[in-house]
């Protein structure tokens, strides 16, 4: 009988150490490298990425809005409705991951603030009030941005035509435009790449004498947090969605002018997906979280991927959609609850158990 | 007759141990230091750390703690609007978030879209209320942003000179001291006017401080200075416009407000010009300016998203301490009490009972405050009564979450204005009541005093 107990724990015991594998213990080698270079990529290839081309469409923006300001014809209003629509798809991919200036610095209420102040914004363009940049800068963020921008070039139905556009109207557009780029595009990118702010710098220094970061997790709580990937989630799912779906109040959504609503939700998710994945063939969070449970790795791809792919059941513009296809849209509303919990939960537990750094 | 010693002995045993009670919280030893609002404690160093909402919320309570945050973050727009109407004419900012950054404090400036300072405004003399009386044409806080077609009631400038201090040990800090003029005013404004600034504070704990009883408050007064440590602290009175009682005051720089409803209806009328069922009138009530805005339906705020938002600031949890066996800290924490900063910045206190939300009931808190007034020197004097409050007395400023504004604020500020950069800077303003603490704490040495802040760092 004796024997019997000393084979059964000898067995159970070997059991024990096959369970043992020196490659996949918390804080290893192998996994400190791959963090790091999660973080390199996110920085440059992600954030600084991200940014770089948000500028780009901000300078379009521009140039398009410049020339329509002295050609004002219809094809070139065309083309800054086009403009304008491609810095929206870039920007609400960058809203994947809002951390850092964007909101310690203001530019997202600056350039995003929602909804306009168009009683105002009628009354300042009714006025003499002169209409410069200087001006411009110093309005209410409800007065500044895209939407005020949106609000001007598509018209309150989307029925814009040039020949509406008078002086004053212009003179307002360029002004928007000019704040746009260079008090708040511009200097985001550079507060990621240059200093005195260097937000890149600060993130590739987690946990290693980050100011902002003690620890790489905190940097990864951060990104995958309220400020990141699980934030964005629940403002689209359980916010921007949620209230003119249950109101079924289409004044709630959030760009009416442009019917850009449903592109801008999607392109949130699309942002929070290129955080999980990274961009341009870099690493991502994917890689860590593969390393160690692929099967969890699994279900947040395929329920971002899901995510993503219901907003094509709602084929209405969203200001449609809330009456007449709730269906559907209750149906992406439940995506995004799967996935933000997903992502609140099994991912940040994740992280916390499996980095000490 | 043996039954009769009995009943004496059991008598006098039970009795002994009644003797013993003190209705006082329970000591230390079993408690996690770590949760500073007690079952509202929540584990989160990121920027977001004050945007939690308290643990195990049904379902019901957490759909209205949405909605609340939801209502917070939205910006106001001139009437007529078919949403969020009713900003202005005047106001100082145009959402709650704008100046209450990530559910924290505000950046020290005014008129700007960022800004979260603003300035109180009245002349000598009290209302029917005994509260400050007003300026006739600019009320009692000064607006100093407008909708198109109104004036702002004045521009605030601030500037500051620099005040050297120097410790006992030679090492010298540099504090500013600021000034605050007003320009520009819509129309003459006489002379002999008092002005108070006000930063906005970080939301952390209201709906536990709302919860500590009246009598605990009150326990913590010491009029006649009886334990010779210089503090004696004051409770403020106040009027509640909504329940038209004169209640303990609580929330405010000066505790000047009794409930988390008034809080915020005010902050909604004054700071932004929205009125509501609590505070229904406009703050630009008895200005020519206010019918510069047509097409108004009043009250401007939907009673249940006024409920939502006095709903979600309660329900807001209270970031735990970090660092709590750190050998530092905890002498940090020591010498905190050594110098008699815990006379006033109170670390331990237990809440009263809320029948609909057990995470705040009875709950045993670290809000590092006493909720009482005390005299703070000639420095820190607004010189603007404030009800009960005199113009040298502040509310003591609870610390819990004073470790994390660096997150949630970016730039962190310290003190009713925000002048004090540092922690540091702000013990040094301290005087008054608390000169025999900042004496003491000058007196340490600079090894001591890292200690102390790093101990402030972990709150």
């Amino acid at each position: 009988m004796k024997k019997n107990i000393f084979i059964i724990s000898a067995i159970t015991g070997i059991i024990f150490m096959g369970c043992h594998k020196a490659s996949t213990t918390p804080g290893s080698v192998d996994f400190v490298t791959l963090e790091q270079s999660v973080i390199n990529d996110f920085v440059n290839n992600v954030a600084i990425g991200q940014y770089s081309k948000l500028t780009d469409a901000a300078v379009s923006l521009n140039g398009a809005i410049t020339t329509l300001n002295s050609t004002t014809t219809d094809a070139n209003l065309l083309v800054t409705q086009t403009a304008w629509k491609n810095i929206r798809h870039v920007w609400e991919q960058c809203e994947g991951f809002l951390i850092g200036p964007v909101e310690a610095n203001d530019y997202d209420p600056n350039i995003d603030t929602w909804p306009t102040d168009y009683t105002q914004m009628d009354s300042l363009l009714a006025s003499s009030n002169d209409l410069e940049l200087a001006d411009i800068q110093s309005l209410p963020q409800s007065l500044r941005g895209f939407h005020p921008i949106e609000y001007i070039i598509f018209g309150e139905n989307g029925a814009r035509k040039a020949n509406e556009l008078d002086a004053r109207k212009k003179q307002y557009l360029v002004s928007l435009a000019a704040d746009l780029l260079y008090n708040n595009v511009q200097p985001l990118y550079q507060s990621w790449t240059a200093a005195p702010v260097n937000y890149g710098e600060t993130v590739l220094k987690a946990g290693n004498g980050s100011n902002e970061y003690a620890t790489r997790l905190d940097f990864f709580l951060d990104v995958v947090g309220e400020n990141g990937m699980s934030g964005i989630c629940g403002e689209v799912g359980s916010g921007k969605m949620k209230e003119p779906f249950d109101s079924k109040d289409p004044k709630l959504c959030e760009s009416p002018y442009s019917g850009n609503t449903s592109i801008d939700f999607r392109d949130n998710i699309i942002g929070l997906q290129s955080v999980y994945l990274g961009l341009s063939g870099g690493k991502g969070l994917k890689d860590l979280v593969a390393a160690k449970n692929k099967n969890l790795d699994n279900q947040i791809q395929r329920q971002i991927t899901a995510a993503i792919n219901s907003f094509s059941n709602i084929t209405d513009p969203f200001e449609k959609a809330i009456i007449d296809q709730r269906v559907q849209v209750q149906q992406t509303m439940s995506q995004l609850e799967t996935l933000q919990s997903l992502l609140e939960n099994d991912l940040t537990v994740f992280l916390q158990e499996n980095m000490k750094d | 007759m043996k039954k009769l010693y009995i009943i004496i002995a059991i008598g006098f045993f039970v009795g002994s141990f009644s003797m013993c009670h003190k209705a006082d919280v329970f000591p230390d030893n079993g408690y996690d230091e770590r949760l500073s609002g007690g079952a509202a404690t929540v584990f989160d160093v990121s920027s977001k750390a004050f945007t939690n909402m308290i643990e195990g919320l049904d379902g019901r309570n957490a759909i209205v703690h949405e909605m609340g945050d939801a209502a917070f973050e939205r910006t106001f727009v001139a009437p007529p609007s078919p949403v969020f109407t009713g900003l202005g004419p005047i106001f100082n900012n145009i959402s709650c978030v704008n100046c209450h950054r990530n559910d924290g404090e505000g950046i020290p400036t005014a008129g700007f879209s960022n800004s979260g300072l603003l300035m109180r405004i009245s002349q000598p003399g009290t209302d029917t209320h005994g509260g400050p009386l007003a300026i006739p044409g600019f009320g009692a806080q000064i607006q100093d942003q407008s909708v198109f077609g109104a004036k702002p009631e004045a521009n605030i400038d601030i500037s500051y000179t620099d005040v050297q201090v120097t410790y006992p040990d030679g090492s010298v800090t540099v504090l500013r001291k600021p000034t605050y003029t007003l320009k520009n005013p819509y129309i003459p404004l006489t002379t002999g006017y008092m002005l108070s600034p006000r930063l906005a504070p970080p939301l952390v704990g209201m709906g536990l401080l709302e919860k500590v009883t009246e009598s605990t408050i009150l326990s913590f007064v010491d009029a006649d200075d009886k334990n010779d440590d210089g503090i004696t602290g004051k409770a403020n009175y106040v009027y509640n416009p909504y329940t038209k009682q004169t209640e303990i005051g609580r929330f405010g720089l000066k505790a000047n407000t009794s409930t988390l409803a008034v809080q915020i209806a005010t902050a909604y009328q004054q700071d932004m010009g929205v009125t509501s069922y609590v505070q229904t009138e406009e703050s630009a009530f008895g200005q020519e300016q206010l019918n510069i805005v047509t097409g108004d339906v009043q009250p401007e705020l939907p009673d249940t998203i006024l409920n939502h938002v006095i709903f979600y600031v309660k329900t807001l949890a209270v970031p735990a301490r970090r660092n709590v066996t750190d050998e530092n800290i905890k002498q940090g924490a020591l010498l905190f009490n050594q110098v008699n900063c815990s006379g006033c910045h109170r670390p331990t206190m237990q809440t009263g009972v809320d029948i609909t939300l057990s995470q705040i009931s009875s709950q045993r808190i670290h809000p590092y405050t006493d909720l009482l007034l005390h005299d703070m020197g000639d420095g820190l004097a607004d010189s603007r009564p404030d009800y009960l409050a005199t113009g040298r007395e502040w509310r003591t400023q609870p610390l819990w979450g004073i470790g994390l504004l660096q997150k949630t604020t970016g730039t962190p500020y310290y003190l009713h204005d925000g002048r004090a950069r540092t922690a540091e800077e702000a013990i040094l303003w301290h005087d008054g009541e608390a000169k025999k603490s900042k004496e003491q704490f000058m007196q340490l040495s600079k090894a001591e005093r890292d200690k102390v802040l790093n101990f402030l760092q972990s709150l």
